[in-house]
């Protein structure tokens, strides 16, 4: 073989190799990958599930929908570690609408403004989404006009009750005759409940083992009522925010940073009442109540289990409730508002904390990612698809999806949902969170297990806010 | 001759500011101002690659040298030093770095504060109390679980030391808990615990009649923690005590029966002195383990009724609230805890030593 043959054969074999790499190149040029980090439960199943079987990308392009499923305990920590070690795994996170601050400020989250000034029809349907859903889920500084969610799966705080007993005739009668009014059954007498009705309630339903409970003896011990009040993650200050705002307190307010304090706010006469009403309520809840462990699981388990007769949740746990494999008490079930607190008017105040999630871009991800993630997300917020995800257990924040007469039909707590969403304000954003959360938690904790009276618990928690906030400039 | 002379030179350590391949001293300074100059100056991602490549210049230097010098036993050992440097020695000399800076891995913003994150740790208003508190709890949890490993443990390992019928299964049985995860044990507790499900509620209500929840109190909670971790880790303490007990040769039993020798006195002059050094070591390693108690808190309190211990207030700090260098401050602090109490614990043991 002469030196020339050899050279001509090496040409044509990295001619060979380079076509098949650019042919390669050419044939997925259009694959887009978007990786996501998202809790694992029923709401982001049946996104998945809906992206698998009928998203079809306008553009042409080959999209695919990686998701990591996250158990609830494990995923703040998850995502923390994968943002802050710099992996830049993700290119789409359903984030809970507090980590705004601390991810937005770390640069990990990307703000969406230009997406949405460049897009009219994207821009419409993001004006579409009711204010207090879009203020929690997508903006920072709160309520300012710097945008960066998009609602995956909006949530709110429901009461879970069961008809069988609660309409029972005899209970009907003795509760009538105990409190000289009538016992909440139907889904419009739950939505006319205030917090002294529900402690009426769980005083009325404590039962012992063998004691009548409508109309039979009672197969184990009965509780009347059962609401958040764990130490772990955010269970206590979701449900005790509510009772705050209602009674006419407030949290340290960020829209109003560096003016606004936290002394003297926090621990103000109304939030301490607020707080020492909440408490009063725990003695009629289950036992478990009383070791500061009765998180949203929880409360969920028991309901299902059939041991309370009112217990609030979120709506993103409610699907199991309505399944007899996982529900002892799925054919019983009527829902209702949040209880409210009495105004001055005599109209009830609901003011509660917001739930659900908002998914938000990272900041690495590229202009192709971006503009097939943008597509999703208009494909996810349009009302045929937040139609179909309400209807399979999810909520829409849709103005005109869940105004529709349709949407209530859906679930059995689907009427309390658009109500509910007026009434919705969310905790603070900023960076400084997860520290605020967890001495806040930790006190509550002590209050709900009877260590520490309501006065001392927001005295506490007030003096570290507002030391921890002058320290970062947040107060003056 | 010349070759001789080649060797001879080669073995002579060059002067701390020659300039050679080899000096392995000179490397060592460079690479300490460098490093400290890139730590102050550079943004943490440049710093790291810039102390990275101080590591490297020291361990080439060190590497040329042991080639000159004929240290081949070295070089053979070197791979293995080298994945302990950058496994176990770097992180760690990392780690005590950042706990001398403000250092925010969610803001990814840091600063020098020099023993400022010591100081506020152990007394600022703000940040100091609930560190105290954690550390208070963690040293009555190494107090009570220890104890009640070591009582029980022991008591263990002498039942299981005679023969007995079924004792090859009831000691499989015995052991079980140990080899189960933390998690999965947790999970059981919680469920043995539970006032509405669990069994023990169940029986003592049926028994005294009255409601009885054992986690709503600081002292059951304790109670509840210390039971659990005793429940996995007091067979541990019985493997060591067993090995130590069946290593006792029956002559001296038989010799102080013979002399009818008091039980008490065969235990103590027979039985202690073979098990006297197993027993530290059982102590030493379940007080480090004591310490480093997070899991089975997470997953039966999630650190409420005052439960909280120092590591898992560790991982809320460094983890959650991305306070990484006050973590790390902190965990310098349990380590120095540690090595303290573990030569505590050594001196204790070997009085032979003591005495010499």
């Amino acid at each position: 073989m002469t030196a020339t043959r050899e050279i001509n054969r090496i040409v044509m074999a990295a001619g060979l190799a380079a076509s098949l790499v650019l042919g390669a190149t050419v044939a997925f040029a259009g694959d887009v990958t978007l990786t996501m980090a998202v809790p694992d439960w029923p709401p982001t199943r049946i996104m998945k599930k809906f992206f698998d079987e009928q998203y079809k990308p306008k553009s042409g392009n080959t999209v695919k929908l990686q998701v990591d499923f996250i158990p609830w305990p494990d995923f703040y920590t998850r995502v923390n570690a994968s943002l802050t070690s710099g992996e830049k795994k993700y290119n789409f996170i359903v984030s809970d609408s507090q980590w705004l601050g601390a991810f937005v400020e770390g640069g990990y989250f990307r703000k969406i403004n230009d997406l949405l000034n460049a897009d009219p029809e994207f821009m419409k349907t993001f004006k579409d989404i009711h204010p207090n859903a879009l203020n929690s889920y997508s903006t920072y500084p709160h309520k300012s006009e710097n945008y960066y969610g998009f609602p995956q799966f909006p949530d709110v705080l429901v009461n879970f009750a069961r008809k069988d007993i609660i309409c029972h005739e005899a209970e009907q009668k003795n509760f009538m005759a105990k409190f000289n009014q009538k016992l909440p059954c139907t889904s419009e007498e739950l939505d006319a409940m205030t917090w002294d009705d529900f402690k009426n309630v769980g005083e009325f339903f404590r039962r012992k083992k063998g004691e009548m409970l409508a109309g039979k003896p009672a197969e184990d011990d009965f509780y009347g009522i059962a609401f958040q009040a764990g130490k772990s993650y955010d269970f206590s200050s979701m449900q005790i925010n509510g009772f705050i705002w209602q009674m006419g307190g407030d949290i340290w307010d960020e829209t109003q940073a560096p003016t606004s304090k936290a002394e003297g706010v926090v621990n103000s006469p109304a939030a301490v009442k607020a707080l020492e009403k909440y408490l009063s309520l725990i003695a009629y809840m289950p036992p478990l109540a009383k070791t500061g462990t009765m998180d949203i699981f929880k409360s969920d388990e028991l309901f299902r289990q059939g041991k309370v007769a009112m217990s609030v949740n979120w709506i993103g746990l409610a699907e199991a409730s309505l399944d007899p494999k996982t529900s002892r008490v799925s054919d019983s079930l009527v829902f209702g508002m949040m209880p409210g607190t009495k105004g001055a008017d005599g109209k009830l105040v609901r003011w509660s904390n917001i739930g659900g999630q908002p998914f938000v871009l990272t900041t690495w991800t590229t202009d192709a990612q971006i503009k097939e993630a943008v597509e999703f997300v208009k494909w996810w917020l349009s009302s045929n698809i937040q139609h179909q995800f309400a209807a399979a257990g999810g909520q829409s924040a849709i103005k005109s999806v869940y105004s529709d007469p349709k949407y209530v039909t859906y679930r059995p707590w689907n009427r309390a949902w658009a109500p509910s969403l007026d009434w919705q304000k969310d905790v603070w954003h900023v960076p400084q969170f997860f520290e605020l959360l967890t001495q806040q938690q930790d006190q509550y904790d002590l209050a709900i297990t009877g260590r520490q009276d309501a006065k001392t618990t927001q005295d506490n928690i007030a003096k570290f806010q507002q030391r921890l906030l002058k320290e970062v400039g947040l107060i003056k | 001759m010349q070759l001789m002379s080649t060797i001879q030179s080669a073995k002579t350590a060059p002067a701390l500011l020659e300039l050679s391949a080899g000096n392995w001293r000179l490397a060592v300074l460079v690479g300490l101002v460098v490093s400290a100059l890139a730590v102050v100056a550079l943004p943490a991602s440049g710093s790291f690659w810039v102390v990275g490549a101080m590591s490297a210049l020291v361990a080439a230097a060190f590497a040329v040298n042991a080639y000159r010098r004929r240290y081949y036993g070295g070089l053979l050992v070197a791979p293995a030093i080298a994945v302990l440097f950058v496994m176990n020695i770097f992180p760690l000399l990392w780690s005590l770095g950042l706990s001398f800076f403000a250092y925010q891995s969610n803001l990814q913003s840091i600063r020098f504060v020099g023993l400022n994150n010591y100081i506020k740790v152990l007394t600022d208003e703000v940040a100091a109390p609930a560190n105290w508190n954690a550390l208070i709890n963690t040293a009555m949890f190494a107090v009570c679980t220890v104890s009640v490993q070591m009582i029980v443990g022991f008591l263990l390992a002498m039942l299981f030391a005679k023969q007995f019928p079924l004792r090859k299964y009831l000691l499989i049985l015995v052991l079980t808990p140990m080899m189960l995860s933390v998690v999965a044990s947790g999970v059981f507790f919680t469920y043995y615990y539970d006032p509405t499900f669990g069994i023990l509620s169940y029986v003592i209500n049926s028994l005294a009649g009255g409601q009885f929840i054992v986690m709503d109190s600081k002292a059951g909670a304790v109670a509840g923690i210390v039971f659990a971790d005793a429940w996995m880790w007091s067979p541990f303490v019985m493997l060591l005590v067993l090995a130590g007990l069946v290593s006792v040769p029956r002559y001296l039993y038989e010799a102080a029966a013979i002399d009818r020798v008091s039980a008490w006195r065969r235990f103590w002059s027979i039985t202690f002195p073979y098990i006297r050094g197993l027993l530290m070591l059982a102590l030493l390693f379940r007080t480090i383990e004591a310490f480093k108690l997070a899991d089975l808190v997470i997953v039966l309190t999630k650190g409420g009724n005052d439960t909280m211990t120092i590591s898992y207030h560790l991982i809320r700090i460094a983890n959650e609230q991305n306070k990484t260098s006050e973590g790390a401050a902190i965990s310098y602090i349990i380590l120095f805890i540690v090595i303290v109490l573990t030569n505590l614990y050594l001196y204790v043991a070997n009085p032979k030593n003591r005495e010499a």
